[in-house]
C-alpha cells in the first residue's frame, strides 16, 4: 500500500532520510520511533508530500507520490494526517472543521457531509461538542477532533505525527483509545510515537530510526524486549526511565 | 472684511462641493483598486514563488522609498515620453493604484505570514487546493490581523489624494488653491478644505479604532 524505494532527502547538508526502503502493506499498524532529529516525522510527512524528497520513489496505492503529474489533491484526500499540535482551524466550529474537506474536496452535499461529520465525532466521543470552537476544548479533545477531521474523508491510510506529545499526561489515554479503535477497524496506520503501551498493544511492527536511517525493525515485543542493536537498546532504556 | 469674504465663500461653495465629489470619486475608486491589487500582490509576497516574491519586493520598495509626488510626476510627465498618454484624472488613478497597492500589499502579506505554517499543512493534507487553503482557512484568519491597519491605510490614502492637485485635477486641495487666489483668506479657505477631508476620513478612523478593539478581544 505504501512503498519507499531508496528514498533520500537532505535539509541543506543534513541527510534527514538516508536510503529508506520500506513496505507497509494494507491494514498494517506501523509504529515509528527514534530520538528527536532522527527523521521519523520527515519520513511520514513525505508520504503525503508535505515534504519533498530529492531522490528515490514513494508509491502509495500505485501512485508515485513525488511525480510532478500526480494529482496531489486526490492523493491527499486518501491519506489522513494528524499533527502533534492538532492544527484545528480556530475560526470554525468543531463541526465545520470536520466538514470542510468533505464539502470542498469531495464535493459532498452539506447535509450528507454533516451526517458523516457527526458520525466521526461520535466515533471519537465528541458529538456534544460539535458547536463549539477549538479554543474551548482541552488538548485531548482537540486532538480527537483532528482525528475525526481526518476520518471524515474516509481515508485508507492515517498518518500520526507524535499525536500525544503535546498533551498533558491525563489526556494521552483518551487519544490513544480512539486510535486503538481505529486499528480494530482495519485502518492502515503509521504512527510516530514513543508510547510503548500503544505499540505493544496494537502495532504489527516497530521501526526504529536514527540519523535518517532505519536502524532496526521488528515486532513490538521483539523490539522492546530484545533490541538487536545497541543504539536501540540505549534508546529503549531512555524512554523507560524518563 | 471677513464678512465680505464669507459671503463670497458661500457664493463659491458649489465649487467646493465639486472638489469634494472629485476627491471622493478618486478616493473610492483608488481604495477599491488598491485593495484588489494589494491583496493579490500580498499573496504573492507571502507565497513560495521566489521570483514573484522578489519582483513584488522590488515594487514595494520602490513605492515605499519614493515620495508620492515623484510617482505622480513619473506617471503624468514621463510615461507620455514612452508613448503612454494619460489625462490628469487617469494618471491620478494610476498613480494612486501603484502607491496604495504597495502599502496594502505589505499589510496583507504581514497578515498572511502571521498564520502558522501548520494551518496551511492541515488544509493541504486534507486535499484542499492552494486557492481553497487561502480562501477557506488562511484568509478568514488573516483578515483579523489585516483589517485594522488596512482601514488605517485607507485614511492615509484618502489624505494622499490631495497630492494629486499638483497635476491639476480639480479635487478638494486644488479647489482650495484656486479659491485662495480669488479670496485671500487662506485660513478660512483651507480650514474649510480641512474640515471636508476630515468629514470623509473621521468615520474611517472611528472604524479602524473599533476594529482594533474588536480584533484584540477575539
Amino acid at each position: 500500500m505504501i512503498e519507499f524505494k531508496n528514498v533520500n532527502k537532505w535539509f541543506g547538508k543534513l541527510h534527514v532520510l538516508n536510503n529508506i526502503n520500506l513496505k507497509i502493506p494494507k491494514g498494517e499498524v506501523l509504529v515509528i520511533c527514534g530520538p528527536s532529529g532522527s527523521g521519523k516525522s520527515t519520513l511520514i510527512r513525505c508520504i503525503n508530500r508535505l515534504e519533498k524528497i530529492q531522490n528515490g520513489e514513494i508509491i502509495v496505492n500505485n501512485t508515485p507520490v513525488h511525480d510532478k503529474l500526480t494529482n496531489l489533491t486526490k492523493l491527499r484526500a486518501e491519506i489522513g494526517f494528524v499533527f502533534q499540535q492538532f492544527h484545528l482551524y480556530p475560526h470554525m466550529t468543531v463541526l465545520q472543521n470536520v466538514m470542510l474537506a468533505p464539502v470542498n474536496v469531495k464535493k459532498i452535499a452539506k447535509a450528507e457531509a454533516k451526517k458523516i461529520a457527526m458520525e466521526k465525532l461520535e466515533q471519537v466521543g465528541l458529538t456534544e461538542k460539535h458547536g463549539v470552537h477549538p479554543a474551548q476544548l482541552s488538548g485531548g479533545q482537540q486532538q480527537r477532533v483532528a482525528i475525526a477531521r481526518g476520518l471524515a474523508m474516509s481515508p485508507e491510510i492515517m498518518l500520526f505525527d507524535e499525536p500525544t506529545s503535546a498533551l498533558d499526561p491525563e489526556m494521552i489515554g483518551e487519544v490513544l483509545d480512539v486510535m486503538v479503535n481505529l486499528v480494530s477497524e482495519g485502518m492502515t496506520m503509521c504512527v510516530v510515537t514513543h508510547e510503548m503501551g500503544f505499540a505493544r498493544k496494537v502495532a504489527n511492527r516497530v521501526l526504529f530510526m536514527d540519523e535518517g536511517a532505519i536502524v532496526e525493525t521488528g515486532t513490538p515485543n521483539e523490539f522492546f524486549d530484545n533490541p538487536k542493536t545497541d543504539r536501540a537498546a540505549t534508546f529503549i532504556s531512555m524512554i523507560l526511565t524518563h | 472684511m471677513m464678512g465680505f469674504y464669507f459671503s463670497r465663500l458661500v457664493e463659491i461653495y458649489p465649487f467646493f462641493l465639486k472638489g469634494l465629489w472629485m476627491t471622493s470619486k478618486i478616493a473610492f475608486i483608488s481604495l477599491v483598486t488598491c485593495t484588489l491589487i494589494g491583496v493579490i500582490l500580498g499573496i504573492f509576497r507571502s507565497g513560495n514563488n521566489i521570483i514573484l516574491k522578489r519582483i513584488v519586493g522590488v515594487y514595494v520598495a520602490f513605492v515605499r522609498g519614493t515620495p508620492f509626488v515623484v510617482q505622480i510626476f513619473i506617471v503624468f510627465f514621463i510615461l507620455p515620453d514612452w508613448g503612454i498618454q494619460l489625462d490628469a484624472f487617469s494618471a491620478a488613478l494610476l498613480a494612486m493604484a501603484i502607491m496604495g497597492s504597495g502599502f496594502i500589499c505589505e499589510i496583507v502579506a504581514g497578515g498572511i505570514d502571521s498564520i502558522s505554517k501548520g494551518q496551511w499543512e492541515a488544509a493541504a493534507s486534507s486535499g484542499l487546493t492552494l486557492t481553497q487553503q487561502l480562501r477557506l482557512v488562511i484568509m478568514p484568519q488573516a483578515m483579523k490581523v489585516i483589517l485594522p491597519p488596512l482601514v488605517g491605510q485607507y485614511v492615509l490614502l484618502i489624505k494622499d489624494t490631495s497630492v494629486i492637485s499638483v497635476i491639476g485635477v480639480m479635487e478638494l486641495t486644488r479647489v482650495g488653491w484656486v479659491t485662495v487666489v480669488r479670496i485671500p483668506e487662506g485660513l478660512m479657505v483651507f480650514s474649510l478644505v480641512g474640515v471636508l477631508y476630515f468629514s470623509i476620513s473621521y468615520p474611517l478612523i472611528l472604524l479602524s479604532n473599533y476594529l482594533e478593539r474588536k480584533m484584540a478581544v477575539q
